[in-house]
């Protein structure tokens, strides 16, 4: 239980990270997003923009040399991360060694299996444009480098996901088809099922549509059913509700926060 | 000198100004006048005079008028208090400047019985109406101007306790200080007391009268002055411009120690005041105690460095209406902010904690708190906190908590 002295630091133009779609305004922004989403800052993270931000910006042009030293110097990238991490007095020693030890866990890990937990993190917050491109990557590696068949359906079950909330169903339902191929996933036949009750301009392919039992289509419709339900309690929908419950001024002024907060979202969901 | 280190006494009754270094001064009664068939104004005995051969209209207790926010109708036209006393200081600064052919103000020290909130800020409107920075403008109380005399007179004469009558029209005031003598810092511990004995100055031109008071100021001096060790008395104030009637007091006062008639003790103090103001190392390195000033310190527990430590963000000594800060914290696992006051005796700290409720919930550290602090007098600190959020990652909200803090 703490307070923890902020430096002043003069921000003028924030440091954007693209992966989130947010800017960064303090050493401290900076240390959580790179202790936090440490898959998202591995590679080429500390660029030259990085470089600049710290040393124009944070006013820290002593360490920024450093940095820049270092990395010249051909020092891990790792490494760099953990310098900022340590220098920006926002988590302590012990926490600066968890996070090395994580990194090196994700060094570990194949190329395949560190760019699909990267695509996943992104699916978590909701990036799934950026998602989608690396699974993509990952599936058009050489099939020895790719992994196992029960992995690659990972793989595809995971794009078909993050395609259907892109609303490309069609794409979505490929990705699923493809994924069922690999290892014939009931789970995987019930979202092809899903997706084709949810959206009737998606037809699966002819084996599918045989495949989908009566019973199985019955499930999906009572699922869809209490989803549909839950839906209409969603918070959001309260809130909107309650924002239209306000006078006409302060529902104006509400719409465009959220209708701009809306723009924000969809704009990193599709990037 | 390229410009003026400015030291004004304001009274109901009177104001004296002086300035650094000069020895001339004014000491002009507070009353403004304005001229019945023009947009002329007049201050002080020409104020009087304007107004005793009819031509003009006179308005005085000005502070007061202030202070009540009160107004005064001058050939039909009604002016606010506030107005009056810009246009007094307006004419009370061109004496000096006048005289000295300058036209920068360096610093304005303005030094008063009491000093309190409205004033303050009464005051720094007008320094902005007359075109003066604020950075450049610094109210005191008596007590502190006081201090400042004292201590630019040579050591004999602060040794031990020093002592201040002040008898002006309005009101009977004694002042008294010690200096402390610590391992760390010097320490100037300074009190005043209102005398309930205060009289009419007008008594002093009868010989009864001038008796009477001459009993009364003796009283004074036996009932202040006993049992302690003093190195000097000093008297101010138009009362004492004369003291042919305190033939028996001055026994008293001149007893053991000296005594000094110094009509612009206040105004003088004020100027030394400025003076330090614009020292980079300040000739007068003490903690002051007294009115006007804080007599705690407070501080806050935070982390730096992964040390924990104590910022100061007010410190006992400080002048109340300048002790303003802020500073940007960030909020690890607690719901509250804690400050510690420490009194003049550390016996007495205490721990002053203030709930952040109404904070929306984060992560930890992801809260990034502004906390403003200010004083409404030397004994009520206010304090407001911000969520300022976490940038983009976690937006702030409009979540404000305003509390008062009594130390």
């Amino acid at each position: 239980m703490s307070l923890i002295l902020c430096r002043q630091e003069p921000v003028k133009r924030p440091f954007y990270f693209e992966y989130l779609g947010v800017r960064i305004f303090s050493s401290q922004e900076l240390c959580y997003v790179i202790y936090n989403h440490p898959l998202l800052v591995l590679d080429g993270f500390v660029d030259e923009s990085l470089l600049e931000f710290i040393r124009e910006d944070l006013d820290m042009a002593f360490f920024a040399a450093k940095l820049e030293k270092w990395q010249k110097s051909g020092e891990e990238e790792d490494e760099l991360l953990a310098m900022i991490l340590h220098e920006c007095d926002y988590y302590s020693a012990t926490e600066v060694g968890r996070f090395r030890q994580q990194l090196a866990a994700f060094r570990r890990l194949s190329q395949s299996e560190l760019l699909k937990q990267k695509a996943d993190f992104l699916f978590q917050k909701n990036q799934y444009g950026k998602a989608v491109s690396i699974y993509i990557r990952i599936l058009d590696m050489a099939r020895a480098d790719r992994g196992s068949d029960s992995f690659t359906a990972k793989v595809y079950h995971n794009l078909g996901a993050a395609y259907a909330r892109l609303f490309l169903m069609d794409k979505a339902c490929k990705a699923y088809e493809k994924s069922y191929d690999l290892v014939n996933n009931e789970e995987v036949l019930k979202k092809i099922c899903h997706l084709s009750q949810w959206n009737p301009s998606v037809t699966p392919g002819e084996r599918f549509l045989s495949l989908m039992t009566e019973e199985l289509k019955e499930v999906c419709k009572e699922e869809r059913a209490v989803a549909n339900e839950n839906a209409g309690k969603a918070k959001s929908l309260l809130e909107l509700e309650n924002l239209f419950q306000k006078d006409p001024i302060k529902r104006f002024q509400g719409a465009g926060e959220l209708v701009s907060k809306w723009k924000k979202e969809y704009r990193n969901i599709m990037s | 000198m390229d410009g003026l280190i400015i030291g004004l006494d304001l009274c109901d009754a009177y104001t004296r100004i002086c300035c650094h270094d000069r020895e001339k001064s004014w000491s002009i009664p507070t009353v403004i006048c304005k001229k019945k068939d023009e947009e002329a104004w007049y201050i002080g005995e020409e104020a009087y005079a304007y107004t005793l051969v009819g031509e003009g209209i006179i308005v005085d207790k000005l502070i007061k008028m202030v202070r009540k926010d009160g107004t005064a109708t001058l050939g039909g036209t009604k002016y606010e208090g506030l107005d009056l006393l810009k246009l007094f200081l307006k004419k009370i600064i061109k004496l000096p400047m006048e005289e000295f052919f300058c036209e920068e103000i360096k610093e304005l020290v303005i030094t008063m019985q009491k000093v309190d909130t409205k004033l303050m800020d009464a005051l720094m409107y007008c320094a902005d109406s007359l075109g003066i920075e604020r950075e450049k403008v610094h109210i005191i109380s008596h007590t502190e101007s006081f201090v400042y005399y004292v201590l630019s007179q040579k050591k004999e004469v602060w040794g031990n306790q020093v002592g201040v009558f002040d008898l002006s029209e309005d009101s009977f005031h004694y002042h008294e200080l010690k200096v402390q003598r610590g391992l760390r810092k010097m320490m100037v511990i300074a009190e005043h007391e209102a005398l309930e004995e205060s009289f009419n100055l007008d008594i002093l031109d009868t010989p009864s009268g001038g008796k009477l008071a001459d009993k009364i100021l003796s009283s004074c001096a036996d009932r202040l002055l006993q049992k302690k060790l003093f190195s000097s008395v000093f008297l101010t104030g138009k009362g004492f411009e004369r003291h042919d009637w305190a033939k028996d007091s001055m026994k008293v006062l001149c007893s053991r120690k000296k005594v000094y008639m110094e009509p612009e003790l206040f105004a003088r103090g004020a100027a030394f005041k400025g003076m330090d103001y614009l020292q980079d190392n300040s000739a007068y390195p003490f903690i002051c105690i007294c009115d006007g000033h804080l007599h705690s310190t407070v501080s806050l527990r935070v982390l730096h460095k992964e040390r924990e430590s104590q910022l100061v963000v007010a410190a006992a000594g400080d002048n109340w209406y300048e002790a303003k800060s802020s500073v940007d914290l960030i909020v690890d696992k607690q719901d509250y902010v804690e400050f510690m006051v420490t009194p003049m005796d550390p016996k007495q700290k205490r721990l002053v904690k203030i709930g952040l409720e109404g904070f929306p919930n984060r992560p930890d550290r992801t809260t990034r708190l502004g906390i403003s602090f200010g004083f409404l007098d030397e004994r009520t600190m206010a304090v407001v906190l911000k969520d300022k959020g976490f940038g983009e990652l976690f937006p702030a909200t409009d979540t404000v908590i305003r509390q008062e803090v009594m130390l």
